[in-house]
Parts: C-alpha cells; structure tokens; sequence
C-alpha cells in the first residue's frame, strides 16, 4: 500500500477530505471544462483523484498532473454539486501553492501576460482578486494561486495582451464562431443567449438532441465564464448575423464572486444606448439575473424574451 | 505491460481521442469503488465503425477493452484489473430518435440519463429506471448494470425498459439484437443477455429504450416506527397488499441520526421511517394507493403518518433520505463511507431481520454500518463507515461482509439487487451462482473467446476483493 509524500505541505491537511470524497461523480457534469473537452481527466473528480494520486505518493508530479490542478475558473460549481461537501477548489488552491513550490506553473486557466503589454497597469485594477502586479524589470506579473480564471483582464486589457492560454471555449473568438455558426445554420435561429457558468442552464448537459428536435431551435445558450468579460464585440456579434436580440444572464447582485455582473450591467446599458441611438430597439438586448440553480426562472425568462423578439420581427 | 500499437489507434479515433499520458491513464484508473488499476489507453470513439475497428486491433492483439459510461460503478466495473484500453463511450452522446408514435427512443450509449429524461420531458414523457446517479450515470452503463431506482418497485429495472441495441462483439462484428417493438419472442432474448453483463460480452453502440407518461398526479408519505420489525413487517404487507407504490423507501435508525448529525434537520429519531408514494393520471386512483398504505403503516404501529401532494412537502418529506448520502460522508472526519455490500436484496419478509442484521453485524466488528433502501423492489442499502486508513478496519469490514452476504444468500436473497458486481461483490456472488457459474462460463468463452471485454470481472475476479487491486485510499501498513 501507499507511503505518504511529505512535499505536499499545503496538500497535506486534505487527507481525510481526499478520502472522504465517495467519488460518486455527481461534481463533474456541469464543469465548464468537463463540457468543453468532453474528457474526464478534466473534470472536477479528476482533479481530486490527482490531488490523492500525488498526496499518497502514487503519481509522481509531472507538468500534466500540475496543468490538471491549475485549470479550474473557480465557478464552484462543483462544490455546489458535491454529494459529501468537499471544498474542491481550496484542495485545488493548496496543491497549487505546492506545486509552484515544486517548480511547477500554470499556464492552466489562469491568465499570462504577454510580450506586447503596455504597462498601462488597467488591468491591475481590473483584477478583483488582485492577482496582478506590476514589478520593476518583470513587468505584469500574474500570482496563479490568486488569479481565479474569470478573465476579466483579458477584456479590459486595451493592448490584447492579457490572456488566458487555455479558454476551454470560453474566449471571444470562441463565442463568436459558435454564435456565428447557431446563427447561420439555423433557419430559425433568433436569438443568442450568453451565460456565465452559474446559471444552471436548462439545456442537456453532456448528450446532444436528434436533428429533428433542434432544427426549430430559436436561441442557443452559450457559456461564457463570468459575466464580467462580455464586451461590446462579442455582444453585438449576433446581431451581425441577423439575430433578433442578445440576452444576458448573470447573477443576482452581490452574488458574483467577481462583481462581474456589475460591469455586465454597465456595459448592457450602454450598448442599449447605443442601439437606441441607431433605432434599433433596446428590448432586443436584455439582461437578467438568475440566482445559481433556479433553472426554471432561467427558462422562463428566455421563453418571454423570445416571446417578446417574436412581437418586435427581425431588425430591418 | 503489453505494448499497445498507440499508431493504431490514432489512426482510428484520431490523435484528440486518444490519451495516454500517465496523469490521465490514474485518472481512469478510478471509478466510484474502494478499487484502483492503470490502463495503457484511454479511447474514446465517435463512431460504431471507430468501435469495431478498435475491438478488431484489440482481439488480434489479446489486448483488454473496458467499456466506460460514466465511471460511478461503485465495484470496480471500469476498474483495469488487467490492464488494457478504457474505450471511453461519452463521446457517443446523441439521441438519435424520440418516436413518440412507437413509445420508443434510440440513443447512443454515452446519452446520460438526466439529459435523456430531459429531452423526453417536452413530451411528457419519461425513461424510468433512474438510478441515483442519474445526473453521470449513462445509458451503455445502466444496461451493463441493470441500473434501478427509487421508481423501480412501480416502473421496473434498465432490463424491462430496452427493447434492443446494437452491440459490437469482440471480434469487431457489429450486431442487431431485440427488436423496436413492445413484445418479442423471436428465439432468444439476447439483447436482454447484454443486460448486467458489466461489458464482459460486448460494447453496446446503440440502444432502443421505452419510456412511460409522466404521472398527472404524486403524493408522498411517511411513517415512524418505534422497532425495526414493526417497519420491516409493514413494507411485506403493503407489497403483499396488491397495492402499487411509485417508491418504498425505509431509513434506520442509524441514517436518521447521520442525516440530523450532520444536517441538523431535527428528524424524529425513532427506530425506522418508512417514506412512500404513489403515482398516477387520475387523483382518486392515487388516493386509493395512498390510503391503502397509510392504513397498513397504522396497523402496525406507524406513527406521525403523513401524506402530502404539494411539491414542497413532498420535497419535505423526502429531505432526511436525500440528505443521507452527504450525511455519511460528513458523518465524521476520519470515517469515509465506502461502498461496500452496498445492495443486496432480500424477500420482502426479511427485509427487518436483514437491517437488524446488519446492525448487529456492524456493533461486532466496531466499525458504522447504516440500512436504508429502495425495500418496495427488495434492495437494501448499506454503507461502511470507517478510518481506510486503518488496516484493521479492512480486515473488520471483510469479515462484516463476508457474514452479511452469508445471511443474504441464508434467506434466499441476492448479492446485487442494483450495482452490479464487478470486483467487489465477486466473492459472495460466486458463492451463490455457484451451480451456473460453468453455463456463464460458457457463454464468456463463445462470445470472447480471447478473454479481451472487461477481462478479470464477474466470475474471473478474484475472491479476495481487498487485494484485487491497490485501493483508492492510503493505507498505514
Ligand atoms: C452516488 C451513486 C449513486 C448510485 N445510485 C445508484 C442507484 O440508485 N441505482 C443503481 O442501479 N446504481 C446506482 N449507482 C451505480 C451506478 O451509477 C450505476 O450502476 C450506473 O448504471 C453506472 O453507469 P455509468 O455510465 O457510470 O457506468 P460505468 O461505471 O462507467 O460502467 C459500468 C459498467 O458498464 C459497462 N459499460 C459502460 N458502457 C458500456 C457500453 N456502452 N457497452 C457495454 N458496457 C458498458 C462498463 O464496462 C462497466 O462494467 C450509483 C452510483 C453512485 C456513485
Ligand atoms: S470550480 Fe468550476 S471550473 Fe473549477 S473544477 Fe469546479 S466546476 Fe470546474
Ligand atoms: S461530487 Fe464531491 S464526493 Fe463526488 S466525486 Fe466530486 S468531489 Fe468527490
């Protein structure tokens, strides 16, 4: 049987958690990178079955097992799914802090800086979990134990040199293909819905629907990772390829780990500005905000929504 | 270790389906048991012809194949025990067809559960034998177990909802078996052989499943027992009674106390609760049901008897079961709740003795062992409580076992009534098929006779589950 590793000093104290975890599963389907990947290894379950494999000594660290442990946007999801209660992204947070110790690093899902930054340090405020930090002869330097992923430096970010390496499908260029591709395949196609990871969306998790029953669709959801990245752009994407309207569903107020709803506000108002001011109808951009879980007022308020653009036609 | 011709099978599912980097062959290396081994490969094919083509290279090269739905087999199923290639059938996800003018759907086998139940729900329809781990659990592994449920005791196992499949033997040869229709008895009934066969026969690529109207009408119920025996006796009378409950559920005395240890939900702490409903379009027909088994709760000695059909009771009455699960987790630090002898099943009429069992057997090796379960359809569950990182706690829980099991068969029961057997359960149900373990192996050795699908499960794994493979948890030696 197994002998214990002692370099995992952090690790350590979630023993008894790794072993109390029944590993029944129930963390993994509404994980954003499980959905993306379709893989297991990068579900949430596999994180903790690798934090035990390198606790108990029976995985070696490797830069994959570490790229497992750091790639995680921190929605919880999966602590609010857990069967047993455990706190998977603080057991993330301290294999982490080891392996950095170890000399491992990212890039995971956190953010990297890159050659062509500015130094105009907006992204240093920007950052809600301060994670960013400007230091003399290195630049912008990220802290990966800090950075939770959620992205929002990279849409601030004026010299696009804030990034996330691995965006599991969830940067812009991501969104806007797949809004593209729902748009122009679909004849029925009116409106894209944008969704950060805790609205407990209604649609199938991890299994697709026969052809027959997605030819009619009139909105696809589209996951990004938290409402406060979603930009001007990306917003106004579909409407470029004729949607009727752009919905956004965010969190309730202070509800937001990163206060990214706040900023989705801000910026859906000021784009219903904007398209008030070419006359086009500001109804056609809606936010909404749906407490974690409530799946029902999420479907509800995309069927008025849709109900709404079916009374206001397409933009001519 | 054999060396795999990983060239092969890139070329057949392609390079961003293939992973055999060490970090990802630990991972899936795991399921929901007590058991851990490392595969060579994982695979995951898009298509039928990717599956054959896969098994064609595997059975030439006598190299293993384990089907992997979800990975919440709770014996060890998926587990590696001989190596081999994880055939990781989540990337076959589609549902292919909803033919309401039938009453019968097609799906891949990787469809999950809920998502199937989901799509079905437009039409008011549902697929029913929903194990609790619907949310992960697939169609491919609800058929290779004989998945059930809470419903089951109305509405049947996995085995009575598939009418036929498609199934890749492992020689690559895809076949047809069943039919699309209600009733078949065109010679034997193969399909249902595929049925609990924990992916020892064949890969099931495609599945035709029934399904049934949602029910108009539920209403729920509980009743508390002061003595096991009272609850136990009136589970055998209501199902003796004619009467047709949607879910029998009962919880003792030891869940109870879990679920308000940990949960705090102040639950009365009596000896046993007995949760049941009905089902069905026309109200009076429930109330018939549910007055039937509220008056047989009171004839033997139920009390706080109680029924509601408002959703948010039901939710109510229902929390104390629901919550057990994460209670046991939570129940203390340095107990894990394993899975083990988690789902034997017994004659109605034993179904008391067998929780009483089960106590007395837990208090004699010291270590935590709850009964609750689905007893309207026989199954009894039962978590161990215990420190994994004692040695002596392993040696505890498999003499507790073993005496267990031995009662179940005692009375006619059997090892598994819903998880299947895989690695865990190979003791007791060798014990107890012991008279056909030849015919199935027989039939192993026709359909695979070079021993590739899910080598060293069912009647090939060995009797000593604790050392079958290295387990999941550390253990000071
Ligand atoms: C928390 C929890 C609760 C559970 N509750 C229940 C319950 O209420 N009722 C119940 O019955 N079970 C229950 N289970 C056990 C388990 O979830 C079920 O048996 C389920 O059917 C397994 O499905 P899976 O997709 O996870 O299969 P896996 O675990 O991945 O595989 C199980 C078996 O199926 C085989 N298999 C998978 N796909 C195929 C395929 N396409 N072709 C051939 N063979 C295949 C595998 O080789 C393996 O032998 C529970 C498990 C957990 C963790
Ligand atoms: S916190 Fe979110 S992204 Fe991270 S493992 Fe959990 S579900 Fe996945
Ligand atoms: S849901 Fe919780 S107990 Fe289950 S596998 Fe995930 S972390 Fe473990």
């Amino acid at each position: 049987m197994k002998n214990k590793t002692k370099a995992f000093k952090h690790l350590e104290k979630w023993e008894g958690t790794l072993a109390n975890c029944i590993r029944c599963g129930y963390c993994f389907e509404h994980c954003p990178l499980f959905k993306y990947t379709g893989w297991e290894s990068d579900a949430p379950r596999a994180k903790i079955i690798t934090a035990f494999g390198l606790l108990s000594g029976e995985m070696g660290p490797s830069e994959s097992a570490a790229h497992k442990l750091f790639s995680c946007f921190y929605c919880k999801r999966c602590e609010a799914a857990c069967s047993s209660g455990v706190k998977l992204t603080e057991v993330f947070t301290d294999a982490k802090k080891d392996l950095i110790e170890m000399g491992f690093n990212g890039p995971g899902t956190t953010s990297t800086t890159q050659m062509n930054c500015a130094r105009c340090l907006i992204c240093l405020g920007a950052c809600p979990h301060e994670a960013r930090s400007h230091e003399k002869g290195r630049g912008i330097v990220v802290d990966p134990v800090k950075c939770k992923g959620c992205g929002i430096c990279i849409e601030v970010c004026p010299a696009g040199a804030a990034k996330i390496q691995n965006s599991f499908g969830t940067n812009r260029k991501d969104l806007m293909e797949r809004a593209s591709l729902f748009m122009t395949t679909h004849t029925s196609a009116k409106a894209i819905v944008f969704a950060c990871n805790w609205s407990y969306y209604p649609d199938l998790q991890a299994s697709a629907l026969p052809d027959a029953e997605t030819r009619d669709k009139s909105y696809e959801i589209l996951v990004n990772m938290c409402g406060g990245r979603l930009e001007r752009q990306l917003l106004m994407a579909p409407f470029i390829h004729n949607a009727w309207g752009v919905m956004v569903a965010v969190c309730p107020d202070e509800k937001c780990e990163h206060n990214g709803n706040l900023r989705a506000k801000e910026r859906v108002e000021d784009l219903r500005n904007t398209l008030k001011s070419i006359r086009i109808d500001p109804e056609r951009l809606q936010l909404v905000q749906i407490p974690a879980g409530d799946k029902t007022k999420f479907q509800a308020e995309i069927d008025t929504f849709v109900d709404r653009l079916n009374v206001l036609g397409p933009i001519r | 270790m054999k060396t795999i011709d990983e060239e092969r099978l890139r070329a057949i599912v392609g390079e961003a389906n293939i992973k055999t980097d060490p970090s990802d062959l630990y991972i899936y290396g795991s399921d929901s048991s007590v058991h851990h081994a490392m595969p060579w490969a994982v695979v995951r094919p898009k298509t039928t012809a990717q599956v054959q083509a896969v098994l064609r290279y595997a059975n030439e090269a006598l190299i293993p194949v384990i089907a992997r739905g979800g990975g919440s087999g709770m014996c060890g199923q998926t587990v590696p025990v001989m190596g081999g290639i994880i055939l990781d059938m989540k990337g076959m996800n589609k549902i292919l067809e909803i033919n309401l003018a039938d009453v019968y759907c097609r799906v891949e086998p990787g469809v999950v559960d809920d998502d199937l139940n989901l799509a079905l729900k437009p039409h008011g329809m549902f697929f029913p034998p929903t194990p609790a781990s619907s949310r992960i659990a697939t169609i491919g592994g609800e058929i290779a177990n004989n998945a059930s449920g809470v419903r089951s005791v109305k509405y049947g196992a996995t085995r009575d909802a598939v009418l036929g499949m498609k199934v890749v033997l492992p020689n690559g040869d895809l076949v047809n078996l069943g039919a699309r229709t209600r009733v078949e008895a065109s010679g034997y009934q193969l399909h249902k052989l595929m049925v609990g066969s924990e992916g020892t026969l064949g890969i099931v690529v495609e599945a035709t499943l029934s399904f049934v109207p949602i029910p108009e009408f539920r209403c729920m119920g509980i009743a508390n027992f002061n003595t096991l025996k009272d609850a136990g006796d009136a589970i055998s009378s209501i199902m003796a009674s004619g009467a047709i409950p949607s879910m029998l559920e009962l919880v003792d005395d030891v869940a109870i106390k879990a679920v308000n240890k940990t949960m705090n939900l102040g639950l009365k702490e009596v000896a046993a609760a007995l949760i049941f409903e009905a089902d069905g379009m026309v109200r009076e027909a429930v109330d018939y049901e549910i007055n039937k088994m509220k008056v047989i709760c009171q004839k033997h000695n139920g009390e706080d008897i109680y029924a509601s059909y408002d959703p948010k009771e039901r939710d109510k009455i229902f929390l104390g079961r629901k919550s057990l699960f994460p209670a046991l987790s939570k129940y203390d630090d340095n107990l894990a709740s394993t899975s083990l002898a988690d789902d034997m099943a017994v004659p109605y009429s034993k179904m008391a003795e067998m929780a009483g069992k089960i106590h007395e057997i837990a208090d004699k090796y010291n270590i935590v062992m709850t009964a609750y379960g689905h007893c309207g359809s026989g199954c009894m569950h039962t978590k161990i409580l215990m420190d994994t990182k004692r040695k002596d706690q392993w040696e505890s829980a498999r003499k507790a076992i073993t005496e267990v099991y031995d009662y179940v068969r005692s009375v006619n029961g059997t090892t598994s009534a819903e998880h299947g057997i895989g690695l865990s359960k190979a003791e007791s149900f060798k014990i107890e098929k012991a008279d056909s373990l030849h015919l199935l192996s027989l039939i192993k050795k026709a359909v695979d006779p070079n021993n590739i699908l899910n080598p060293g499960k069912l009647s090939q794994a060995p009797e000593d589950w604790v050392t079958a493979t290295n387990l999941r948890y550390s253990v000071n030696s």
